[in-house]
């Protein structure tokens, strides 16, 4: 009986032991994650308490200091550069592991490997659209051209990796123990997949929309709703630039058919609306100081862990501070102690899809001019976790690869286009960064710049001894006018991009007379510019606004710039609002609420601060009148853009009996007051419903800016409701989950001065007091001092560990 | 008394050996000390099983007030448990649950082994 009673409690108790050990469902392992000593409890712990004061590398030359300043800056101080990005790899991965391979799974199309079957479309489409060939052909080129920018992405690797070693389960970050999984070895080839991940989520086209607008529409009026450079544009490079070079020649086809079907199907994901970025610089004749001010802040979706990592990179030679992207070398965004620099997505069509005519089912050989070219196939093997690995086979012809084909999406009508984007080629964006960190001059800022292809940005410059420049780079395609706007025939060799633009043609500027430089995602060039450049995307009203203060301020102080980043003027409203009042008359007088509305919206200075209500009512206004606008032209139904708020507002204001008004099936004919009121009276049913559940409708809690973890649904991971203003279009361009990742203002005197902030904090730790902690001063449009340290600096410091050789 | 006397060894362990080993480790040790500390059944389950529950909870409440951080609630949150206190009180059930079961199978390896010399000098 004893026996058995014996037998039963231990086969009980091993039966709860193995219950609390594994997965039960979506539940992680139970006992690993609420043990005290080792489950998530340890991740409570912020940095400061977890202070090493010496670690044992291998492959270190020299010891390396490593100082956090009072905000878990760290500043590394190296001997040289391979020592510096093997610490570098070391110290982000201990801040931020879980964010920098997630990223990168994600970039590689291997989700499922973490949550299963759920995301075996996602990650199919992610590798058809050939972001893991591109970091192939990325380390390809490395390997055979430039071993010597490899061997420190190696190096960075390998600092990750001794992380990695180095972490007991009680340090694992929670990500993983909540995921129930545990990091794999960093390699060189992820640090490039990072950066084509970055091109993925920064460039886009619409092939697809423009061709059904072009069915739809024809191209004449195509071109009147959509033109390529609408009157009163604000290009990057400023109008009066003279181009001072010989363009090469492009030969655009005699004839050149589009094709001819409606197609039914949905866009490949596009970028978010509302990523873009400002910067700009002012030369010392518009400041107060005489020295220059360098201004940067990119707009991407607002995340934690956040995607920038601030740091300081020292070597006896150089000191370089700023921004870094976890997972790739150097400083991003920043200033060493002669330049600054800065950047924005130069958002230009380098993407396009061909259509491709397999010669049988095999589809071993296509048709190409007169004759067959073969493909190549590539397996993609995805692994699922919970399930059997998936092989996908993904066709390569000589443009790219075939996204959708019989296999994957076969009901779409564009099965059997490729894509060619300049993503797919060996490039080397790794070295730009390497280089930038220590140029010291506008030479070497160039020198650097040469070896950028994508994601195309427009990179600002300001050195000490005075020099602002400009210079939109990336491998763009030599194109024809009109060429990969719409879908091409990939059996017509006529339809090939017929190379590149030369890199010193590039649109760039220095020291222009108007004495500052700025991009804001806007068309980089007025129609002067010898080569076709063609964006669905381009900014029209930060790039004004920017540029009009820019050229009104002087004396301008370090002050001044960070006002203008937190600028929250709305551009859009000052100059549709007006309008829309006229439009809408006297028609709802006699109705209370609508009289309210009015004259709030009357009594609005046209600042979408936190506090105002003005913007809610002209956001939801002029969202409906949009709609109302465009409204036939979306019942199509089938995948289109509709035309910018900028040539809507043109079109209302200088066109109001226009023929684009008129709604075909009514008999009367409609003028732009239509879809006004009728946008009036949809807004303030939207009102109603709206005040009925939250009677508080100021900008802040109608837009509720939220900062979403990585995980959408580690919700208690994020942070919601920020009070902030700002909002799409407006230089401070946080909408409800995108904005200004980064801000930093960067004055280049004899010293430099430096500020930054980001929405986030420098732990990936959400246990962590330093996870969050920036976000309430950058809601403020508050700063941190970025001043460069010295190795030997004393004050502000939280802590040091000095990483040794192990000999 | 050997009731406390167990708790108080187990509470021990998992303060001192835990933060080393694993809580299966743990779970061993435990079995072993109710086998050779000859705890009766009910003393080596509520024993064991509190020592450990009890230590759980200790030290989850000492990270809490040493680090003052949110995961507790974020946790909380997440896993549908509503409030901080109950991921600590899940937390000492877990830990009361894994303790118990490990001291009472311990105590009972222990009663098999007594039977053996019995029956010997009676027979």
């Amino acid at each position: 009986m004893k026996y058995l009673g014996f037998i039963i409690v231990l086969a009980l108790t091993i039966v709860l032991a193995l219950a609390v050990s594994g997965p039960l469902g979506p539940v992680p392992p139970l006992a690993p994650l609420l043990d005290p000593n080792h489950g998530f409890w340890q991740n409570s712990y912020s940095e400061d308490k977890r202070v090493e004061e010496e670690v044992l590398l291998e492959n270190l030359s020299a010891p390396v200091k490593v100082t956090y300043d009072e905000q878990l800056i760290p500043h590394i101080f190296a001997e040289n550069e391979l020592d510096l990005y093997r610490a570098q790899g070391f110290v982000t991965a201990k801040h931020r592991l879980w964010q920098m391979e997630f990223q990168t799974m994600a970039a590689a199309g291997r989700i499922s490997e973490l949550v299963g079957p759920i995301a075996l479309d996602l990650d199919r489409m992610t590798r058809r659209k050939g972001l893991g060939y591109g970091a192939d052909q990325g380390m390809k080129f490395l390997q055979e051209q430039d071993q010597e920018t490899l061997s420190l992405i190696e190096a960075y690797a390998d600092g990750v990796n001794q992380y990695i070693a180095s972490l007991t389960p009680a340090q694992l970050p929670v990500e993983y123990k909540i995921l129930n999984y545990t990091p794999e070895p960093w390699t060189a080839y992820k640090s490039l997949l990072l950066l084509k991940y970055m091109t993925d989520m920064l460039v886009g086209d619409r092939d697809l929309e423009y061709s059904n607008l072009y069915k739809i529409l024809g191209g004449e009026k195509l071109n009147f709703l959509f033109p390529e450079y609408p009157i009163g544009i604000d290009p990057v490079v400023e109008s009066e630039h003279k181009w001072d070079f010989t363009p090469l020649s492009i030969s655009k086809p005699d004839s050149v058919t589009y094709p001819d079907d409606m197609l039914v199907i949905d866009p490949l994901p596009q970028p978010e609306e509302g990523i873009g970025s400002n910067n700009w610089a002012v030369s010392g004749t518009k400041t107060k100081s005489g020295s220059p001010i360098l201004a940067n802040d990119p707009h991407l979706s607002l995340n934690l862990p956040s995607l920038w990592y601030a740091m300081q990179l020292t070597t006896p030679s150089n000191s370089v501070k700023g921004a870094t992207l976890p997972g790739a070398l150097g400083i991003i965004s920043g200033f060493n102690e002669h330049i600054a620099w800065g950047v924005t997505n130069a958002t230009k069509d380098t993407r396009d899809w061909y259509k491709i005519t397999f010669a049988d089912d095999s589809r071993k050989t296509y048709k190409y001019g007169e004759g067959w070219e073969e493909t190549t196939f590539r397996i993609e093997e995805i692994k699922i976790k919970g399930a059997e690995t998936y092989l996908d086979t993904v066709v390569y012809t000589g443009f790219g690869p075939v996204v959708y084909d019989k296999s994957f999406k076969s009901e779409r009508q564009d099965v059997n286009f490729a894509l060619k984007w300049n993503v797919h080629e060996g490039s080397n964006e790794q070295k730009t960064f390497i280089l930038m960190n220590k140029a010291t001059n506008h030479a070497e800022y160039n020198a650097a710049l040469n070896n950028y292809t994508a994601p195309a940005q427009n990179f600002v410059f300001a050195a000490k001894n005075g020099d602002i420049a400009m210079r939109i780079q990336g491998k763009f395609p030599l194109k024809w006018k009109g060429q990969g706007k719409f879908f091409m025939d990939g059996a017509d060799p006529k339809m090939e991009w017929q190379g590149y633009i030369p890199n010193e043609q590039n649109p760039s500027t220095l020291n222009p007379s108007r004495g500052f430089v700025s991009s804001a995602n806007q068309h980089p060039v007025d129609s002067t510019y010898p080569y076709y450049v063609f964006d669905n995307s381009y900014e029209f009203y930060r790039n004004r606004r920017i540029n009009s203060r820019l050229m009104e301020m002087n004396q301008i102080t370090i002050q001044d710039m960070q006002a203008l980043q937190f600028d929250d003027y709305y551009l859009l409203a000052a100059e549709a609002l007006p309008t829309m009042l006229q439009l809408l008359g006297k028609e709802y007088e006699a109705n209370a609420t609508g009289q309210k509305y009015i004259q709030e919206l009357r009594d609005w200075d046209y600042y979408a601060d936190p506090n105002q209500k003005g913007p809610t009512l002209f956001y939801i206004w002029w969202d409906k009148v949009y709609d109302q606008i465009w409204h036939e032209l979306t019942s199509f139904g089938v995948p289109i853009v509709t035309p910018s708020n900028y040539r809507t507002v043109q079109l209302l204001k200088e066109q109001p009996e226009g023929e684009v008004f008129d709604l075909k099936k009514t008999p009367e004919l409609e003028t732009a007051a239509f879809p006004v009121k009728k946008g009036f009276e949809l807004m303030l049913r939207e009102m109603e419903e709206l005040v009925s559940k939250d009677a508080d409708y100021q900008w802040a809690n109608f837009k509720k800016t939220s900062i979403q973890h990585l995980v959408p649904q580690f919700k208690p991971f994020s942070v919601e409701n920020v009070y902030t203003g700002g909002g799409r279009g407006i230089v401070n361009a946080t909408s409800e989950r995108h904005g200004a990742s980064w801000r930093m203002v960067v004055e280049l005197g004899e010293e430099m001065t430096a500020f930054g902030i980001y929405p986030g904090g420098q732990s990936g730790n959400p246990g962590s007091k330093y996870y969050k902690n920036f976000i309430p001063l950058w809601a403020d449009g508050e700063y941190l001092n970025f001043n460069i340290r010295k190795a030997d600096q004393a004050d502000a410091v939280l802590f040091q560990t000095t990483l040794s050789p192990n000999l | 008394m050997k009731f406390i006397s167990f708790f108080c060894v187990t509470a021990l362990v998992v303060i001192l050996l835990n933060p080393i080993f694993q809580y299966w480790v743990i779970m061993i040790i435990i079995a072993v000390l109710a086998m050779v500390m000859g705890s009766s059944g009910a003393a080596a389950f509520f024993g064991g099983g509190l020592g450990m529950g009890v230590a759980w909870l200790g030290q989850s409440y000492f990270i809490v007030a040493t680090t003052g951080s949110s995961l507790a609630e974020y946790m909380a949150e997440l896993m549908g448990l509503g409030s901080s206190l109950m991921i600590h009180l899940v937390t000492a059930a877990l830990g009361f649950l894994l303790g118990s079961f490990s001291g009472w199978t311990g105590s009972l390896f222990r009663a098999i082994m007594k039977r053996k010399p019995t029956d010997y000098y009676k027979g």
